[in-house]
Protein backbone atom coordinates (compact mmCIF):
# COMPACT_ATOMS: atom_id res chain seq x y z
CA UNK A 1 0.00 0.00 0.00
CA UNK A 2 2.42 2.42 0.81
CA UNK A 3 4.35 1.76 -2.62
CA UNK A 4 1.31 2.28 -4.52
CA UNK A 5 0.98 5.78 -2.75
CA UNK A 6 3.96 6.98 -4.03
CA UNK A 7 3.32 5.25 -6.83
CA UNK A 8 0.17 7.26 -7.12
CA UNK A 9 2.09 10.56 -6.72
CA UNK A 10 1.62 11.05 -2.86
CA UNK A 11 4.23 12.50 -1.07
CA UNK A 12 4.77 12.02 2.71
CA UNK A 13 3.17 8.71 2.99
CA UNK A 14 3.54 7.88 6.61
CA UNK A 15 2.04 3.98 8.22
CA UNK A 16 1.52 2.88 11.83
CA UNK A 17 0.18 -0.04 12.72
CA UNK A 18 -3.34 -0.32 14.63
CA UNK A 19 -2.75 -1.99 18.09
CA UNK A 20 -5.56 -4.11 18.84
CA UNK A 21 -6.90 -5.26 15.12
CA UNK A 22 -7.41 -8.92 14.84
CA UNK A 23 -9.94 -11.52 12.99
CA UNK A 24 -13.36 -12.38 15.54
CA UNK A 25 -12.98 -16.00 14.45
CA UNK A 26 -9.99 -18.05 15.53
CA UNK A 27 -9.33 -20.07 11.95
CA UNK A 28 -9.57 -16.38 10.49
CA UNK A 29 -6.74 -15.31 13.09
CA UNK A 30 -4.64 -18.13 12.60
CA UNK A 31 -4.16 -17.88 8.98
CA UNK A 32 -3.72 -13.62 8.89
CA UNK A 33 -0.85 -14.47 11.77
CA UNK A 34 0.54 -16.78 9.38
CA UNK A 35 0.63 -14.61 6.81
CA UNK A 36 1.71 -11.30 8.59
CA UNK A 37 -2.14 -9.51 8.22
CA UNK A 38 -2.18 -6.13 9.82
CA UNK A 39 -4.48 -3.24 9.94
CA UNK A 40 -2.48 0.10 9.24
CA UNK A 41 -3.14 3.75 9.52
CA UNK A 42 -1.60 5.71 6.33
CA UNK A 43 -1.65 8.85 5.73
CA UNK A 44 0.13 11.19 2.62
CA UNK A 45 -0.83 13.98 1.23
CA UNK A 46 -1.08 15.40 -2.49
CA UNK A 47 1.57 18.01 -3.52
CA UNK A 48 0.86 21.48 -3.15
CA UNK A 49 1.91 22.29 -7.26
CA UNK B 1 7.79 -1.18 7.03
CA UNK B 2 7.74 -4.00 4.95
CA UNK B 3 4.65 -5.00 3.30
CA UNK B 4 2.58 -6.41 0.52
CA UNK B 5 -0.76 -5.17 -0.29
CA UNK B 6 -3.62 -8.32 0.37
CA UNK B 7 -4.86 -8.97 -2.73
CA UNK B 8 -2.50 -7.50 -5.08
CA UNK B 9 -4.18 -8.78 -8.47
CA UNK B 10 -4.15 -5.74 -10.59
CA UNK B 11 -5.29 -7.50 -14.12
CA UNK B 12 -9.03 -8.20 -14.83
CA UNK B 13 -9.97 -11.55 -13.27
CA UNK B 14 -12.79 -13.90 -13.25
CA UNK B 15 -13.61 -13.86 -10.15
CA UNK B 16 -14.15 -9.96 -10.04
CA UNK B 17 -17.94 -10.09 -10.20
CA UNK B 18 -17.95 -13.08 -7.62
CA UNK B 19 -16.43 -11.19 -5.30
CA UNK B 20 -18.20 -7.90 -5.85
CA UNK B 21 -21.05 -10.06 -5.68
CA UNK B 22 -20.04 -11.44 -1.90
CA UNK B 23 -18.67 -7.87 -0.64
CA UNK B 24 -22.23 -6.29 -1.34
CA UNK B 25 -23.78 -9.76 0.32
CA UNK B 26 -21.64 -9.33 3.30
CA UNK B 27 -21.51 -5.62 4.55
CA UNK B 28 -25.34 -5.60 3.77
CA UNK B 29 -25.41 -8.43 6.31
CA UNK B 30 -23.84 -6.41 8.89
CA UNK B 31 -25.89 -3.50 8.23
CA UNK B 32 -28.95 -5.04 7.93
CA UNK B 33 -28.41 -8.23 11.06
CA UNK B 34 -25.21 -6.43 13.62
CA UNK B 35 -25.84 -9.29 15.97
CA UNK B 36 -24.76 -11.78 13.61
CA UNK B 37 -21.34 -13.56 13.53
CA UNK B 38 -18.57 -12.31 11.37
CA UNK B 39 -14.90 -12.80 10.85
CA UNK B 40 -14.46 -9.57 11.97
CA UNK B 41 -15.24 -7.13 14.80
CA UNK B 42 -17.78 -4.99 14.08
CA UNK B 43 -19.99 -2.43 15.94
CA UNK B 44 -19.13 -0.72 18.50
CA UNK B 45 -16.93 -3.03 20.36
CA UNK B 46 -14.74 -2.64 16.96
CA UNK B 47 -15.40 0.94 17.09
CA UNK B 48 -13.73 1.47 21.08
CA UNK B 49 -11.53 -1.48 20.29
CA UNK B 50 -9.92 1.20 17.39
CA UNK B 51 -10.09 3.79 19.85
CA UNK B 52 -13.20 5.66 19.06
CA UNK B 53 -14.17 8.59 21.68
CA UNK B 54 -16.85 7.42 23.46
CA UNK B 55 -18.40 10.94 22.59
CA UNK B 56 -18.70 9.98 19.07
CA UNK B 57 -20.45 6.60 19.66
CA UNK B 58 -22.75 8.16 22.32
CA UNK B 59 -23.96 11.01 20.18
CA UNK B 60 -24.18 8.44 17.21
CA UNK B 61 -26.93 7.05 15.52
CA UNK B 62 -27.19 3.54 17.05
CA UNK B 63 -27.69 2.38 13.13
CA UNK B 64 -24.52 3.39 12.19
CA UNK B 65 -22.75 2.37 15.47
CA UNK B 66 -24.39 -1.23 15.54
CA UNK B 67 -23.34 -1.54 11.75
CA UNK B 68 -19.59 -0.32 11.59
CA UNK B 69 -17.02 -2.39 10.17
CA UNK B 70 -14.11 -0.85 9.86
CA UNK B 71 -10.56 -2.08 11.00
CA UNK B 72 -8.99 0.69 12.12
CA UNK B 73 -9.58 5.10 13.43
CA UNK B 74 -8.69 7.42 10.08
CA UNK B 75 -9.63 10.12 12.19
CA UNK B 76 -7.03 9.83 14.50
CA UNK B 77 -4.81 11.79 11.60
CA UNK B 78 -7.29 12.92 9.20
CA UNK B 79 -6.72 16.40 10.81
CA UNK B 80 -10.02 17.69 9.47
CA UNK B 81 -10.81 21.46 9.64
CA UNK B 82 -14.15 23.37 9.94
CA UNK B 83 -14.92 23.77 6.04
CA UNK B 84 -13.08 21.02 4.29
CA UNK B 85 -14.81 18.81 2.30
CA UNK B 86 -14.17 15.25 2.89
CA UNK B 87 -14.83 12.11 1.01
CA UNK B 88 -15.68 8.85 2.86
CA UNK B 89 -14.34 6.20 0.66
CA UNK B 90 -16.55 3.34 1.30
CA UNK B 91 -18.85 4.58 3.20
CA UNK B 92 -21.31 2.34 4.55
CA UNK B 93 -23.82 2.83 7.04
CA UNK B 94 -21.71 6.10 7.86
CA UNK B 95 -20.68 6.45 10.69
CA UNK B 96 -16.91 7.60 9.77
CA UNK B 97 -18.89 10.39 8.16
CA UNK B 98 -20.41 11.45 10.46
CA UNK B 99 -17.73 11.62 12.86
CA UNK B 100 -15.90 13.57 10.08
CA UNK B 101 -19.34 15.94 9.49
CA UNK B 102 -18.84 17.04 13.22
CA UNK B 103 -15.55 18.21 12.87
CA UNK B 104 -15.74 19.72 9.59
CA UNK B 105 -18.97 21.77 10.86
CA UNK B 106 -21.98 23.30 8.94
CA UNK B 107 -19.33 25.10 6.20
CA UNK B 108 -17.97 21.80 5.51
CA UNK B 109 -19.61 19.04 3.86
CA UNK B 110 -18.92 14.88 3.48
CA UNK B 111 -19.16 12.89 0.29
CA UNK B 112 -20.02 9.05 0.76
CA UNK B 113 -19.16 6.66 -2.20
CA UNK B 114 -20.29 3.35 -1.66
CA UNK B 115 -21.14 0.44 -3.97
CA UNK B 116 -23.97 -0.35 -2.37
CA UNK B 117 -26.93 2.30 -3.01
CA UNK B 118 -28.87 0.86 0.13
CA UNK B 119 -25.87 1.79 2.44
CA UNK B 120 -25.90 5.21 0.88
CA UNK B 121 -29.50 5.83 1.76
CA UNK B 122 -29.01 4.63 4.81
CA UNK B 123 -25.74 6.79 5.66
CA UNK B 124 -27.73 9.78 4.43
CA UNK B 125 -30.52 8.83 6.83
CA UNK B 126 -28.24 8.45 9.80
CA UNK B 127 -26.15 11.54 8.61
CA UNK B 128 -29.21 13.92 8.69
CA UNK B 129 -29.91 12.31 11.85
CA UNK B 130 -26.89 13.41 13.54
CA UNK B 131 -26.53 17.13 11.90
CA UNK B 132 -24.34 16.31 9.31
CA UNK B 133 -24.56 17.39 5.32
CA UNK B 134 -23.79 14.29 3.38
CA UNK B 135 -24.55 13.00 0.46
CA UNK B 136 -23.54 9.32 -0.58
CA UNK B 137 -22.77 8.77 -4.49
CA UNK B 138 -23.76 5.05 -5.51
CA UNK B 139 -19.83 4.46 -7.16
CA UNK B 140 -16.79 2.21 -7.53
CA UNK B 141 -13.38 3.16 -5.69
CA UNK B 142 -12.01 2.71 -8.78
CA UNK B 143 -14.27 5.15 -10.65
CA UNK B 144 -14.66 7.61 -7.97
CA UNK B 145 -17.60 9.34 -9.34
CA UNK B 146 -16.84 13.01 -8.87
CA UNK B 147 -14.57 15.31 -10.19
CA UNK B 148 -11.11 16.19 -10.11
CA UNK B 149 -9.31 18.40 -7.44
CA UNK B 150 -12.93 18.20 -5.58
CA UNK B 151 -11.98 17.26 -2.01
CA UNK B 152 -9.57 18.54 0.64
CA UNK B 153 -9.50 15.18 3.03
CA UNK B 154 -9.60 11.30 1.83
CA UNK B 155 -10.48 9.46 4.45
CA UNK B 156 -11.33 5.64 4.19
CA UNK B 157 -11.80 2.13 6.90
CA UNK B 158 -11.01 -0.97 5.29
CA UNK B 159 -12.20 -0.89 2.11
CA UNK B 160 -9.42 -0.35 -0.26
CA UNK B 161 -8.36 -4.16 0.14
CA UNK B 162 -11.16 -5.27 -1.09
CA UNK B 163 -10.59 -4.31 -4.64
CA UNK B 164 -8.72 -5.99 -7.41
CA UNK B 165 -7.10 -3.03 -8.78
CA UNK B 166 -5.57 -1.16 -5.92
CA UNK B 167 -3.46 1.36 -8.31
CA UNK B 168 -6.66 2.07 -9.87
CA UNK B 169 -7.84 3.50 -7.11
CA UNK B 170 -4.85 4.65 -6.03
CA UNK B 171 -4.46 7.18 -9.01
CA UNK B 172 -8.39 7.98 -7.86
CA UNK B 173 -7.45 9.20 -4.50
CA UNK B 174 -5.06 11.09 -6.47
CA UNK B 175 -7.00 12.47 -8.79
CA UNK B 176 -10.21 13.61 -6.96
CA UNK B 177 -8.24 15.37 -4.09
CA UNK B 178 -7.06 19.36 -4.38
CA UNK B 179 -3.38 20.13 -4.30
CA UNK B 180 -2.33 20.06 -1.15
CA UNK B 181 -5.29 17.65 -0.03
CA UNK B 182 -4.50 14.72 2.13
CA UNK B 183 -6.06 11.39 2.70
CA UNK B 184 -5.91 9.49 6.27
CA UNK B 185 -7.09 5.54 5.90
CA UNK B 186 -6.90 2.67 7.64
CA UNK B 187 -6.44 -0.93 5.45
CA UNK B 188 -5.37 -4.74 5.79
CA UNK B 189 -1.91 -5.53 4.43
CA UNK B 190 0.03 -8.50 4.79
CA UNK B 191 3.60 -9.31 5.17
CA UNK B 192 3.24 -12.17 2.62
CA UNK B 193 1.60 -12.74 -0.71
CA UNK B 194 -1.57 -14.90 0.59
CA UNK B 195 -2.04 -18.13 -0.70
CA UNK B 196 -3.77 -18.56 -4.01
CA UNK B 197 -6.50 -20.59 -2.54
CA UNK B 198 -7.48 -17.75 0.23
CA UNK B 199 -6.64 -15.39 -3.17
CA UNK B 200 -9.90 -17.57 -4.64
CA UNK B 201 -12.38 -17.58 -1.50
CA UNK B 202 -14.98 -14.78 -2.29
CA UNK B 203 -15.81 -14.91 1.11
CA UNK B 204 -12.42 -14.68 2.75
CA UNK B 205 -11.64 -11.46 0.34
CA UNK B 206 -15.08 -9.93 1.51
CA UNK B 207 -13.94 -10.12 5.02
Amino acid sequence: MFGLLEGAGFTRVRSTVVPGFAFRKESTRDAAEAYGVKAVLFTAQKPST
Amino acid sequence: MTESVVLQAEEPAPLEGVIKGEVLRMYQEVAEHPEGEFHFYHGRQAAEMFGYERQWLDRAPPGAVASFAGVGNPHLRSRLHAGDVVLDLGSGAGLDSIIAGWQVGPTGRVIGVDLNPTMCRKAEAHAATSGVRMACHEGRMEDIPLPDASVDVVISNGVINLSFRKRTVMRELFRVLKPGGRLSITDIVSAKQLAQSIVNDPKLWAS
